[in-house]
C-alpha cells in the first residue's frame, strides 16, 4: 500500500530529516511510528500525502508515485489528522467543518449529510453540530479533526500525535476507533510519543532516530528490546517493565507482558 | 510569504556588518532610503543600487537580497504599468518602478542583519513608549512563527482536498479563506496568551525596567557612521549640483 524506497529529505536549513528510509506498509496494517522529537516521524508521514517530495528515492502510495500525484489526489486515499487541530478548523459550524473535505471531493449532498451525521455520532459531537468549531475544547477539536478525516472514508488513516490533550476516557475511545478502523481493513499509521497508548494495540512498530529507521517489527518484540529503545530515547511501556522485573525472579506468573496486562486489567475490574 | 521570509526575517550572521551597532545599521539604511528619494535619473539610481548590493555583499546576504529584488520586481512591474498608463512617460515609469526596488532593498538590509533584540534597543534609544516598542518588536519576532503556521495550515487543508492553485482568480482568492481564518484565529489566541504570560512575569510592574544589554558605539561604529553621512552628502550634492537632471 505504502512504499518508501531509499527516501532522503533535507530541510531548507540543511537538516537531513530523512536519511535513506526504506519501508513497506501493507494494506490493513496498523503501524506505530515512534522516536524522539526531531527523529523525522512527521516528515515521514508528510511524504505519504505528497506534502513533501523526497530529495532522492521514491514514495509509492497504492502504486502511485507521490512525485507525480498532487496532494489533493492522494488525500482521497490518505487522510491525515495533524497534531494541532487549530491549524485546520475555520468553518462557521462543526457540520460545515466536517463537510469541507467531502465537498472538495465532490460527494453528492445526501451522502455528505449521511457521512457528517455518522462522524458526529462516532465521536460524540452531535450536540455541537451547529456550534463554531473554534469554541470547542482542545480534546473536542482533536476529535473533530479525526471525524473530518474519517468522514470521506480514506483507505489510509494517518494520526499525528492523536492523544495530545486527550483524557484517559477519550484515549480509550480513540484506541477503540483505531481497532475499528483496523478491523474494517483500513491501513492505520499512528505517530506518537505515547507508548502506553500504543502498546496495548500491539501494532507493528517503526522506531526512528535522526531520520533513520532503527527498528521495525511487532510491538511485542521491539518493546522488550531495551538497547533499541534507549538508543532511540523511547520509554518502555510500564507493563513490559513490570513483566521484565517479575521474569527475573523464579516462578514468574506471566508468560509474556500481555498476560501481565490482562492480569492487571482483571485486578482493576 | 517566501518574499517576506527572505527579505525581512533576521538570520544570525557573523559578518562585520552584522556586528555593527544597530543604530549605525539603521542610519545606513535610512540614508540609503533617503538617497533613493533624491535621485533624479536612472543612472543615479543604478549607482545607488550598486552601492546597496556592495553593502549586501559585505554583509554576506547577497543571495537573500537578490531574492528580495526578484520578488519585489512583480510589484515593481505593477508600478511601472500604472505609471506608464497615467503619464505615458517611459523614463519616469522606469524610475518609479526601480525606485521601489531600491527602497525595499534599503529597508530589507536593516531587517535581515538586525536581530529583534537589537531592534528593541534601537527603538529604546529614541525613547519610544515601551508598549509601542514591545508591540513592534514582537510583531517582527513572530513573522517566522506565522510563516511556519501558514505552511502547517496549508498542509492541513491540502490534505483535505483543497487545491490552492486551481481555478480562476475569484476561486483562488476564495480558496485562501481556509488558510486565513485559522491563521488569524491562532494569532489572536497567541497574542492573548502572550499578554497573560508577560503580565504574569511582571510586565509593566515598573515604569523603567532595566536592560540585559546596553549598546555602546565602538570606534569602528563611529567611523562607519561618519563615512555613511559623508557619502550621503556627496551623493546628494552630486545629484543636485553636478550631474544633469535627465531621467535617461
Amino acid at each position: 500500500m505504502i512504499e518508501f524506497q531509499d527516501v532522503t529529505y533535507v530541510h531548507q536549513n540543511g537538516v537531513r530529516a530523512l536519511d535513506g528510509v526504506s519501508l513497506s506498509i501493507g494494506s490493513g496494517e496498523t503501524v506505530a511510528i515512534v522516536g524522539e522529537n526531531g527523529a523525522g516521524k512527521t516528515t515521514l508521514v508528510k511524504h505519504v500525502t505528497g506534502l513533501l517530495k523526497p530529495a532522492t528515492g521514491n514514495v509509492l502510495v497504492d502504486g502511485q508515485n507521490t512525485r507525480e500525484t498532487s496532494t489533493a489526489q492522494l488525500s482521497r486515499k490518505v487522510g491525515v489528522a495533524f497534531q494541532n487541530p487549530d491549524h485546520q478548523l475555520f468553518s462557521e459550524s462543526v457540520e460545515e467543518e466536517m463537510s469541507f473535505a467531502l465537498r472538495n471531493f465532490g460527494f453528492p449532498p445526501p451522502l455528505v449529510e449521511q457521512r457528517v451525521k455518522w462522524g458526529l455520532e462516532l465521536f460524540g459531537l452531535e450536540e455541537y453540530r451547529k456550534s463554531s468549531p473554534l469554541v470547542l475544547s482542545g480534546g473536542e477539536k482533536k476529535r473533530l479533526t479525526l471525524a473530518c478525516i474519517l468522514a470521506w472514508d480514506p483507505e489510509v488513516v494517518i494520526l499525528d500525535e492523536p492523544t495530545v490533550g486527550q483524557d484517559s476516557i477519550q484515549k480509550e475511545k480513540l484506541s477503540g476507533t483505531i481497532r475499528m478502523l483496523t478491523s474494517s481493513g483500513k491501513t492505520v499509521v499512528v505517530v506518537s510519543h505515547d507508548i502506553e497508548f500504543l502498546w496495548p494495540m500491539q501494532p507493528r512498530v517503526v522506531v526512528m532516530k535522526a531520520g533513520r529507521v532503527l527498528g521495525d517489527g511487532p510491538a511485542a518484540r521491539l518493546m522488550q528490546d531495551r538497547g533499541l529503545l534507549e538508543s532511540a530515547r523511547v520509554a518502555q511501556p510500564q507493563l513490559v517493565e513490570f513483566y521484565e522485573h517479575l521474569v527475573e525472579r523464579p516462578n514468574s506468573p506471566f508468560a509474556d507482558p500481555l498476560e501481565a496486562r490482562r492480569w492487571v486489567e482483571g485486578r482493576a475490574r | 510569504m517566501m518574499w517576506l521570509s527572505s527579505g525581512f526575517v533576521f538570520r544570525r550572521g557573523t559578518s562585520a556588518y552584522h556586528r555593527l551597532d544597530p543604530r549605525v545599521k539603521l542610519l545606513i539604511s535610512v540614508l540609503m532610503f533617503a538617497t533613493t528619494l533624491l535621485v533624479r535619473s536612472l543612472y543615479e539610481l543604478a549607482a545607488v543600487l550598486a552601492f546597496m548590493i556592495a553593502v549586501a555583499a559585505i554583509a554576506t546576504v547577497l543571495r537573500r537580497v537578490a531574492k528580495t529584488m526578484v520578488f519585489t520586481a512583480t510589484f515593481s512591474l505593477i508600478i511601472f504599468v500604472v505609471n506608464f498608463v497615467v503619464t505615458r512617460n517611459l523614463g519616469t515609469s522606469l524610475l518609479y518602478a526601480s525606485r521601489f526596488v531600491a527602497i525595499v532593498v534599503s529597508t530589507s538590509l536593516f531587517f535581515i542583519t538586525t536581530s529583534p533584540d537589537e531592534l528593541e534597543q534601537v527603538m529604546k534609544t529614541f525613547r519610544l513608549p515601551r508598549d509601542v516598542v514591545f508591540a513592534f518588536v514582537t510583531a517582527v519576532r513572530f513573522i517566522p512563527v506565522m510563516f511556519l503556521d501558514t505552511i502547517q495550515i496549508m498542509d492541513a487543508q491540502k490534505s483535505r482536498g483543497l487545491e490552492l492553485e486551481k481555478g480562476n482568480l475569484f476561486r483562488r482568492v476564495r480558496n485562501m479563506i481556509p488558510i486565513l481564518i485559522p491563521l488569524v484565529v491562532n494569532s489572536v489566541v497567541r497574542s492573548g496568551e502572550l499578554a497573560e504570560a508577560m503580565e504574569s512575569r511582571a510586565y509593566g510592574a515598573v515604569p523603567r525596567p532595566t536592560s540585559l544589554v546596553e549598546y555602546k558605539a565602538r570606534a569602528t561604529d563611529r567611523v562607519v557612521a561618519v563615512a555613511a553621512i559623508v557619502l550621503f552628502a556627496i551623493a546628494a550634492y552630486s545629484f543636485y549640483f553636478v550631474l544633469p537632471a535627465r531621467i535617461l
